[in-house]
């Protein structure tokens, strides 16, 4: 649940054209233009901008999900290597997967070989259907088939009530078929991604994947920009990890929420901040002996105008990190 | 026009969902309420937010796993109290905790008794009260449970038995020595497993297993003794008021479902 009914994406930003931009100009433009006017269309491509050679990125929105935004609320990316493509996170819906493949489509005609999932999350995985017609290899963090399996019924149903029945059409819970115990490396020939699995974090789930041709790093939902981080996993580990973060070479990172790129270590800078003052703010109250409700009024309230989505998120992660704390 | 549906956000949702619901099951929410009041309360009169009692909660459940409840009796209720039912309409197993008190649960001041809770759905959520002259008291309130019971599921199944038993009691001594009511805490590490939730790597409902009595004392008489069942959150966590006593020291015991109990005390303090 919770992070898990999460919501995204921003089509308006657009920055320097690059060589898919081009490529997709006419296309991206008529899109638009549909965006404006009303729903999108299901065939249409995704926008995606190439943030490194042979690597793609569509930004998902910073919204819930909903009929109109039909579950693109998550970024989602793709790497082309020599003889095949693997797709990075598949957004919220079976309609936006298609969109997604289609962008794929319009730059390269490989075979798309491996479908990654970062983390559980439906606005990450439900459009894995998708690319079943491309017989993919689908792959995520070895426990990444639990959390979702044990969640999906309540997955479907919120997604239904959010985005309608006409929307939630197509989509399947396809949990993976290679599991990443701890380092698993792909080959898309002549180009090796590097996936990692995590100690618990955002969720138990969360899977690292690093193109190490232009060593750009996917963290999935470990990095939120803009978008208010979503707790679902454990406060501890996800700041710890964010340490680690901090400290890793990379020439570009891709967030799951937020921008195309971003660049370490900056790009954590914000989120460690509402995490530690979260936690900082949660310990200071538990030690005075002060309750949860207190916490979900006061902790982190000034956070407030740094964030989208912090309305629909900020009480619930409190609540999770006092629940956590507590018991320190 | 996208743009518009776009500013939909889930508190609006919640709320459109929670008319949708409250407007087409009126008449199912009050059967439910009928029904459980003839189960739990034969045909006793129950008044109505009059006042005697009154319950704390979130009109929205941010995390349908952990609501916080607070069930306060105002300090112009000078009775001491019988019992407390805390029921949630629309739970499988809607009586949350049946709580019955004892001459130590004190008066004088403002009394209150905290918890938290799962919420399966949509629902009412009532504290009813006894007072000593046997009369029964309620207050009640929605809450849209935004999250379902996806929040059922723990965030990281293998650490939820970690620590298993743990309890933790804690006083909190009033800032006068003239104060009649001292403040406590009760936690205990459970995953209070309901029985429904699905293993899905040996495909078996994991089998319930929850916290279903506890006894505080102070100075070695009763404060409070209550049943519960597994809608309390995991790692349930009790808040109460107690009247002061001699050494103020609390005896705690819990048990749970496999027969097993648990036990703490704390050290006389502020008396």
């Amino acid at each position: 649940m919770a992070g898990e009914n999460d919501k995204f994406g921003a089509m308006a930003k657009q920055t320097l054209p690059s060589r898919s931009d081009v490529l997709l100009g006419g296309l991206a433009l008529l899109t638009l233009s549909f965006l404006r006017l009303g729903p999108v269309r299901a065939d249409d491509a995704a926008q995606v901008k190439e943030i490194a050679p042979g690597v793609c990125v569509h930004q998902g929105r910073y919204e819930l999900q909903s009929a109109a935004n039909q579950g693109d609320m998550s970024n989602a990316g793709f790497v082309v290597g020599r003889d095949a493509v693997a797709v990075i996170d598949t957004s919220g819906s079976a309609i936006m997967g298609r969109r997604l493949r289609a962008a794929i489509r319009q730059v390269t005609d490989k075979p798309i070989r491996y479908v990654i999932n970062t983390h559980m999350h439906p606005d990450h995985v439900f459009g894995n259907a998708a690319f079943k017609e491309d017989d993919p290899t689908f792959v995520g963090h070895y426990k990444l088939a639990r959390g979702l399996m044990s969640r999906s019924e309540q997955y479907l149903a919120a997604s239904k009530a959010m985005m309608g029945a006409e929307t939630v059409e197509g989509i399947e819970v396809i949990p993976p078929t290679l599991a990443v115990q701890d380092k698993t490396t792909l080959d898309l020939g002549g180009r090796a991604l590097i996936l990692e699995a995590q100690p618990t974090a955002h969720t138990d789930n969360d899977l690292i994947v690093t193109d190490t041709a232009t060593n750009t790093v996917f963290l999935g939902d470990l990095l939120f920009s803009v978008h208010v981080p979503t707790l679902d996993g454990s406060i501890r580990g996800w700041l710890e990890l964010i340490n680690q973060l901090k400290e890793r070479n990379a020439a570009r990172v891709v967030p799951g929420h937020g921008p195309h790129a971003m660049e370490l270590p900056e790009a954590v800078a914000a989120e460690e901040r509402y995490l530690s003052t979260i936690a900082k703010g949660v310990r200071a109250l538990i030690e005075q002996g002060k309750t949860l409700e207190d916490a979900t009024r006061t902790v982190g309230i000034f956070e407030r105008d740094d964030w989208k989505m912090f309305d629909q998120y900020h009480v619930r992660n409190v609540t999770a990190a006092f629940a956590e704390l507590e018991w320190e | 026009m996208s743009g518009r549906t776009n500013t939909l956000n889930r508190g609006a949702f919640a709320a459109a969902l929670c008319l949708l619901i409250a407007g087409a099951t009126v008449a199912r929410a009050d059967e439910t309420w009928d029904s459980l009041k003839k189960q739990n309360f034969g045909d006793r009169a129950i008044q109505a937010e009059d006042g005697v009692v009154i319950l704390d909660a979130p009109a929205t459940a941010e995390d349908a796993a952990i609501v916080p409840l607070t069930i306060r009796v105002p300090p112009s209720v000078t009775q001491n109290l019988k019992s407390l039912y805390l029921i949630i309409d629309k739970n499988p197993g809607p009586v949350v905790a049946k709580v019955t008190f004892g001459p130590a649960a004190g008066t004088g001041g403002e009394r209150k008794f905290s918890t938290r809770v799962r919420v399966d759905n949509f629902s009412h959520v009532r504290a009813v009260l006894e007072t000593e002259d046997g009369t029964l008291h309620m207050a009640s309130k929605f809450i849209a449970a935004a999250g379902g019971c996806a929040a059922m599921q723990p965030k990281d199944p293998d650490t939820e038995n970690e620590g298993l038993g743990k309890l933790l009691v804690k006083t909190f001594p009033p800032a006068l020595s003239t104060t009649p009511l001292f403040d406590a805490q009760v936690m205990i590490k459970h995953p209070n497993h309901n029985g429904m939730q699905l293993d899905v790597n040996t495909a078996k409902f994991i089998p319930a297993r929850f916290v279903n009595g506890m006894t505080v004392k102070r100075d070695g008489e009763l404060v409070f003794s209550m049943e519960s069942s597994f809608s309390l959150s995991t790692n349930p966590n009790i808040r109460f008021s107690f009247g002061r006593g001699k050494d103020n020291a609390l005896d705690v015991a819990v048990t749970d479902t496999d027969g097993t109990v648990f036990k703490a005390q704390t050290q006389p303090s502020g008396s």
